[in-house]
């Protein structure tokens, strides 16, 4: 899998070759081990090095130049650029395009590449069903992927797949992603991650100490808000199940173009503001209704969208602070940054 | 007003016959024909499918941007229908739901307005009051996103399904 440590890491085992026995026993077992893992072994307990990353979700570009929307990504690319402390790296939540062609995708990695950090994406269906991926993996890389950031396991999956609706239908793939980008379109059905993914991901953490934080990216949430729109993951509860035998998950998602959270067991939940347009809400309760922004002005083109980071601390838990274009949009529970 | 026995049993009689009459014409579906409402009630929901289809991006002239109404507003979410007529900052007045319907398709679509009294018009209004039937009319209400009704699946609204994946 891609690691967005690669270099660090390399530095590190050239460092720690000199040590001897922490570099043999970390080649021998083929474990991906990084300083703060080091630290964790020698004191029996998980430690993080504090640090903030970002993320960035739902820019929807179109190909038509100069559209609305590549300028709102442009915003939003400045305001991690402009975040202090900077953070050490940036997730991409899903839709970098709106139609999945090419020239949208191209056009967001161009927009993404004046991050002055790294960044790791993973795919919405906005991105994918023009080709199932192969211009989003061209340019992005796998959309499975996992990597160790200061004591905190990072893990992105495609949450975004669908049971095959186009070929009995005899569809091409421009039909198929007509549908797709329907968000209440009435043919696809729920989507998920799908059984390879599943195993991937058991495998992924298995050797894992209990006691390491882990943060879970997908497109839509890990949890059943609303089906309807797919704000959900159709393995949600065997991704859950997996991941249960961890002290402490945060999943982060996008799709929803909206503040929302919940706490399940030990994962907590929290939607991304999109850099394209608000969604609504839909017709049920919520478990945190606190966690509802307010009504946004229509007047005003760019309220309700907007960025996110999250500042990780020494325990392991962690605040996510929404940061809109435009003021006024987070209520009294937003604005103090939400608990994960 | 001061009721004798007799005067009760002649109220009683003409309540106990309207009350028969009443069931009878229910029988019937008076005013109307049991084939008269059934034909109301399919020209009705061709409105309701031609304003989906619009909602959703068949009439290029809506959108110079590629936007269409379902783009922000799945299912009709958060148009607040049945909050109008309301006043509208835009606007500096108060406005029927038809013309907000237009102040979306001229700004953040930026396309062109529709006949405010033509059937497009009239079909987008169907569609979305129809996603939002039973909720309470609360005109002016400007506070907060209102919800449409829930929808497990389909559109929303009475139709033929598609036949693909999971509409059937």
């Amino acid at each position: 899998m891609a690691d967005i440590e690669d270099l660090s890491r390399r530095r590190f085992l050239g460092i720690t070759g000199k040590l001897g026995l922490s570099t043999l026993v970390a080649q021998a077992v083929g474990i991906k081990l990084g300083m703060v893992d080091i630290v964790s072994a020698q004191t029996g307990k998980a430690a993080v090095t504090p640090f903030r990353f970002a993320i960035i979700s739902d820019a929807h570009l179109y190909s038509e130049p100069g559209h609305k929307f590549d300028a709102q990504l442009e915003q939003a690319v400045a305001q991690v650029n402009a975040m202090d402390p900077l953070p050490d790296f940036v997730l991409f939540g899903g839709d970098v395009a709106q139609n999945g062609t090419e020239d949208q995708l191209v056009k967001g990695q161009k927009i993404l590449s004046k991050l002055k950090m790294p960044l790791k994406v993973i795919p919405g269906e906005h991105d994918w069903y023009l080709d199932m991926g192969t211009a989003w993996r061209g340019l992005f890389g796998d959309e499975t992927w996992s990597f160790d950031h200061k004591g905190v396991h990072f893990i992105g999956m495609n949450g975004i797949l669908v049971e095959d609706f186009w070929t009995p239908a005899g569809m091409s793939p421009k039909e198929r992603m007509t549908v797709m980008e329907m968000l209440e379109s009435p043919i696809p059905g729920p989507w998920g991650v799908h059984a390879k993914q599943l195993e991937w991901l058991k495998k992924d953490v298995e050797k894992l100490r209990p006691d390491t934080p882990i943060v879970v990216f997908t497109h839509g949430p890990l949890w059943d808000y609303y089906p309807r729109w797919n704000f959900q993951t159709k393995e949600a509860p065997e991704i859950r199940e997996i991941l249960s035998k961890f002290a402490h998950v945060m999943s982060f998602h996008g799709h929803v173009h909206q503040t929302v959270f919940n706490k399940i067991g030990n994962m907590t939940s929290v939607g991304a503001l999109s850099t394209s347009w608000p969604w609504p809400y839909p017709p049920v309760t919520k478990p945190f209704p606190e966690s509802q922004m307010n009504r946004v002005d229509p007047s005003i083109a760019t309220d309700g969208m907007g960025t996110q980071f999250v500042d990780l601390k020494g325990d392991g838990f962690g605040i996510y602070q929404h940061v809109p274009f435009e003021e006024g949009v987070l209520t009294d529970f937003l604005q103090k940054g939400v608990k994960v | 007003m001061k009721l004798d026995g007799k005067i009760i049993r002649r109220v009683v009689t003409v309540s106990i016959g309207a009350s028969a009459l009443a069931t009878a014409l229910s029988a019937s579906a008076y005013p109307f024909s049991k084939e008269e409402l059934a034909e109301q009630e399919a020209a009705l929901l061709s409105a309701v499918d031609k304003g989906y289809h619009l909602w959703h991006g068949s009439n290029p002239a809506m959108t110079t941007n590629g936007l269409a109404c379902g783009n922000c507003h799945p299912d009709a979410a958060a148009a607040n229908p049945q909050t109008f007529p309301k006043y509208v900052p835009m606007f500096g007045k108060v406005v029927p739901f038809r013309e907000m319907v237009n102040w979306c398709i001229l700004n953040p679509q930026a396309g062109k307005a529709l006949d405010v009294n033509g059937e497009d018009m009239t079909a987008m209004e169907a569609y979305a009051f129809y996603l939002h039937r039973s909720k309470p009319i609360e005109p002016g209400l400007a506070a907060r996103q209102t919800a449409p009704i829930v929808v497990d699946s389909g559109t929303g609204y009475p139709r033929k399904p598609t036949g693909i994946g999971v509409d059937k």
